[in-house]
């Protein structure tokens, strides 16, 4: 099901998958495809996710048979055991994957049997389903733990008691994905927890197989990855916490410590320890910046978690005012929406913003224009609306095509002194 | 030929996509007709032809565009939208504009069932959110495939007084190079916005066709050339207009400036308007800006006035040119880039001394073989990949030939530790005289600063295996 949208923030399942894999350490994805989707998929998903592009396979570097007239008539698959012959050849990699785009997916080209023969030799050859035409980049990057839970995840021997799973973060989409991984990872560390993000500190193919033995699975997204924590649940033993979104600021990231904790039974003593210590840290650059900041009412738009995250943070921790919260994903359950609406309405101190759910560039932009607000909290694509409104803009969510993002990140307890930084103006 | 051009390029005739070898071999072969038609059996990814039509016409400010696909075909709307608005910016303006891009998001039922009704809804909603004159509706892949008839759909819902609706025929799979998508967007424009009787006639005006990634700084040097010659220009499709559009058929002459843009359009426009038109180069460096300039110059009877400024403008920039060709001079280059700008980039690379030793270009065609003659005049025999990017055979011949400097899209050469550079810079000078100084120092600079890449390069990443450098670049071009 999908319906018409103007600027819609995200290309296809195509995509989706896509950012999963190229961020995996020495994974190489072979689009089996028309010629063009491989530079669209990067264009819009890294190509506008703070403009880093995946080092190893990326754009017009990636493995594509470039489906032409030819194939659309007479089939592609022996296009595709070439290409998949040549990628083995010279292609260093671990795992290949072969994805398919809408040319392959309509005209029924059965990669599922390509790559069996591959399999049956023993060559780490796979298949991921996924015309364009299927869904947007989230259904992707959902596809795409679907097929290393059915491919590669192996059933443990034994649980490892201190290692966990952290899921939810978007490689390659969200912005900030590397730095908000990198902050959860550190203060994960701090509770003596190994952490599996698959994309940061150079994770590989391995690290997913072996991501069976975790003793949990934290999912930072308020929807994402549902069959996936069942599927982990059920095949491997390995239960799922999840919170709505990366956490930002102290109060949120508490939660998310104590919550980690609780399900794993952590020791009170360092529980307490580490959330002052890091705490402590946030403050302690606070008290040095009392009155140097305006007070200021604002607006978000942005993906549900994203929304939850800087909302919660500058109407609870940094008294700030709330107006209206445009959430900006395409997002289909009605219980969902509620959930979200609660978790962005149920404010410590701030009175509740006007929630709104809009996927549509026109529609969040005429939706922004129903509100007073000084600050706005969005990405690239509400610059139009922010000077049309004479307000200050902030960029915190994808897509961002204008400002460079490396390992910074608004997560965490470090992350919202980086934030609280960028929101500053002189003006 | 220009009235029955199809708009897929690879079927005019001798035009080659898949080839590689030295310089001399190919010209000798392309010359006596002995090239065969190839492909690849391994390759990477390429640019489709719908992403050179959604940027020929993206920064139309008047106009709303829908893209007849499922979401994903809007993925490089992002680049084409940058350009606009960076361009906007440099152009003064405060209220910066996005380009207003709605996608039909064609789903699993409408591949089954066809997308028309979806096509309709986006038309009504276009209209009715920003009642523009123009409405560019672009194919895909998908709507391709399924057979929706878009011509019929947009023919049935244009109404009298309505945005007029311009369907674009850009499907991925229809050609395997992208300026196709140029010809696509420059056919639908001849056929639903050129009036049947043209304009009354416009002294001096001139048709300037060129693409999105000219910058407003060498916008404004080519204008400023013109204007010596008393010409104005008619800046199309950058920053047009319906009326801009319509300003076409008033023109005494057009050009472009890049090889594989409106080439087709302008031939047809002297078939069916009597402009004619200059194609020849574009204006990067001495040599081919003295040759544009006197192509147009030609066209408007000011041969004579544009030689003698010419001479003015070698005088006034050779001592600059002398000082760079002294930091540069014997340097072995290796050069990548698009049709029109790996060609520009090997003639400057001659004002400097330099030597080329590998070019890597999209197509070879007759265009081609002129601009690969002229080359190997200066620089005997080079290598010579027709590939659009292909980085796995540009590593591979870039390792092997050991060139003192890349040029081109440096993502991929960068990490073999050596110097790399660009002549496309779509927001600095790159053209006309000043442009030749700019990229000049611009190249020397690099040249000498590698700091970065070499640095970096022992950290690198690249995904090939090691024995795929020791192999022949060219083994996975096959015969068909």
């Amino acid at each position: 099901m999908s319906y018409i949208i103007e600027n819609p923030r995200g290309t296809c399942v195509l995509g989706g998958v896509n950012n999963v894999l190229s961020a995996v350490t020495k994974v190489c994805p072979i689009y089996h495809s028309g010629p063009g989707c491989c530079m669209q998929t990067a264009a819009g998903e890294s190509g506008q996710a703070g403009l880093r592009a995946p080092y190893y396979l990326s754009n017009v570097s990636m493995p594509s048979s470039n489906m032409l007239e030819r194939e659309v008539v007479f089939g592609g698959e022996q296009k595709l055991r070439d290409e998949i012959d040549g990628a083995l050849e010279i292609i260093d990699a671990d795992a290949y994957f072969v994805l398919t785009g809408c040319t392959a997916g309509i005209i029924g080209d059965d990669i599922e049997a390509v790559t069996a023969d591959y399999r049956n030799c023993g060559l780490p050859v796979y298949p991921i389903t996924t015309p364009g035409f299927k869904g947007d980049s989230l259904l992707g990057y959902e596809i795409a733990f679907q097929a290393f839970t059915d491919f590669i995840v192996e059933i443990p021997n034994k649980r490892e008691g201190n290692l966990v799973n952290l899921w939810g973060v978007i490689p390659y989409h969200d912005p900030y994905w590397a730095g908000a991984l990198e902050e959860m990872t550190r203060i994960l560390g701090k509770l003596g927890l190994r952490v599996n993000t698959f994309f940061t500190e150079n994770q590989d193919i391995d690290v997913v197989r072996a991501s069976g033995a975790a003793a949990l699975n934290i999912i930072v997204s308020p929807y994402l990855l549902r069959k996936t924590a069942k599927n982990y649940e059920e095949k491997f033993g390995v239960p799922s916490l999840r919170f709505d979104g990366v956490p930002i600021g102290p109060t949120q990231t508490g939660e998310f410590v104590r919550g980690v904790a609780e399900a794993l039974k952590l020791d009170d003593d360092l529980v307490n320890r580490v959330l002052w210590e890091e705490s402590a840290y946030v403050y302690n650059y606070f008290e040095t910046i009392i009155g140097a900041f305006s007070w200021k009412r604002f607006a978000v738009a942005a993906d549900a978690g994203t929304a939850i995250g800087v909302t919660r943070f500058l109407a609870d921790d940094f008294s700030l005012t709330p107006s209206a919260v445009v959430v900006t994903d395409q997002i289909w359950d009605e219980s969902d929406k509620e959930r979200i609406t609660g978790r962005l309405t149920k404010l410590e101190y701030a009175r509740p913003p006007k929630i709104s759910f809009a996927s549509d560039h026109y529609e969040i932009r005429e939706e922004l224009k129903k509100h007073d607000f000084s600050l706005l909290l969005g990405s690239s694509l509400e610059d139009e609306v922010a000077r049309e409104l004479d307000v200050q803009l902030q960029r915190v969510a994808y897509p961002i095509s204008d400002v460079m993002v490396l390992n910074r990140s608004y997560a965490g307890f470090r992350g919202c002194l980086t934030l609280v930084e960028d929101l500053f103006s002189n003006l | 030929m220009a009235t029955t051009y199809s708009g897929v390029r690879e079927l005019r005739p001798y035009t080659y996509n898949d080839l590689g070898g030295d310089s001399m071999r190919l010209a000798g072969n392309f010359e006596k007709k002995c090239l065969k038609s190839a492909d690849r059996t391994f390759s990477q990814g390429l640019q489709c032809q719908q992403i050179n039509s959604i940027s020929c016409v993206l920064s139309m400010s008047d106009s709303a565009f829908i893209i007849h696909s499922p979401q994903g075909c809007s993925g490089c709307v992002s680049g084409g939208a940058d350009g606009y608005r960076v361009g906007q910016a440099h152009r003064g303006v405060k209220l910066i504009k996005s380009p207003r891009v709605i996608v039909t998001n064609l789903d699993e039922n409408d591949i089954i069932r066809g997308g028309e009704a979806k096509l309709r809804e986006a038309i009504r909603i276009a209209g009715e959110r920003y009642d523009p004159k123009m409405i560019f509706i672009f194919t895909s892949c998908a709507s391709g495939i399924i057979g929706d008839d878009v011509d019929a759909i947009a023919a049935d819902a244009q109404t009298p007084d309505g945005p007029i609706l311009i369907p674009i025929h850009c499907d991925g799979f229809r050609s395997k190079i992208c300026a196709s998508g140029f010809d696509a967007a420059f056919i639908a424009i001849k056929k639903y916005l050129l009036p049947k009787e043209p304009r009354k006639k416009s002294s001096g005006l001139v048709n300037l066709f060129a693409p999105t990634s000219i910058s407003y700084k060498d916008q404004l040097e080519i204008e400023r050339l013109l204007a010596l010659f008393g010409a104005t220009v008619n800046y199309i499709p950058f920053y047009s207009s319906y009326e801009k559009i319509q300003m076409i058929t008033a023109a005494e002459a057009s050009t472009s400036i890049c090889k594989v843009f409106a080439d087709e359009f302008m031939k047809e426009l002297e078939e069916s308007y009597g402009i004619p038109f200059a194609h020849t180069v574009m204006p990067i460096g001495i040599r081919n800006t003295d040759k544009w300039l006197l192509g147009i110059a030609a066209l408007l009877g000011k041969e004579a006035p544009a030689r003698e400024y010419i001479e003015k403008e070698h005088k006034r920039v050779q001592p600059k040119l002398d000082e760079i060709k002294g930091r540069l001079e014997g340097k072995r280059v290796f050069i990548c880039g698009g049709t029109g700008r790996s060609f520009a980039a090997a003639a400057l690379i001659d004002d400097f001394g330099m030597q080329l030793v590998g070019l890597e270009t999209p197509t070879y065609d007759f265009d081609a073989q002129i601009d690969i003659e002229y080359l190997n005049g200066i620089h005997k025999n080079y290598v010579v990949d027709v590939a659009n990017m292909q980085p796995f055979e540009q590593v591979n011949l870039v390792n092997h030939l050991k060139p003192d400097v890349f040029i081109g899209v440096p993502a991929w050469s960068a990490r073999l530790g050596l110097p790399t550079t660009h002549v496309l810079d779509p927001k600095r000078p790159t053209m006309g005289y000043d442009g030749i100084v700019y990229l000049g120092e611009k190249i020397a600079e690099q040249v000498e600063n590698a700091g970065f890449n070499r640095k970096l390069a022992p950290y690198a990443r690249l995904p090939y295996k090691k024995s795929w450098y020791e192999q022949d670049a060219f083994k996975y071009i096959r015969d068909l």
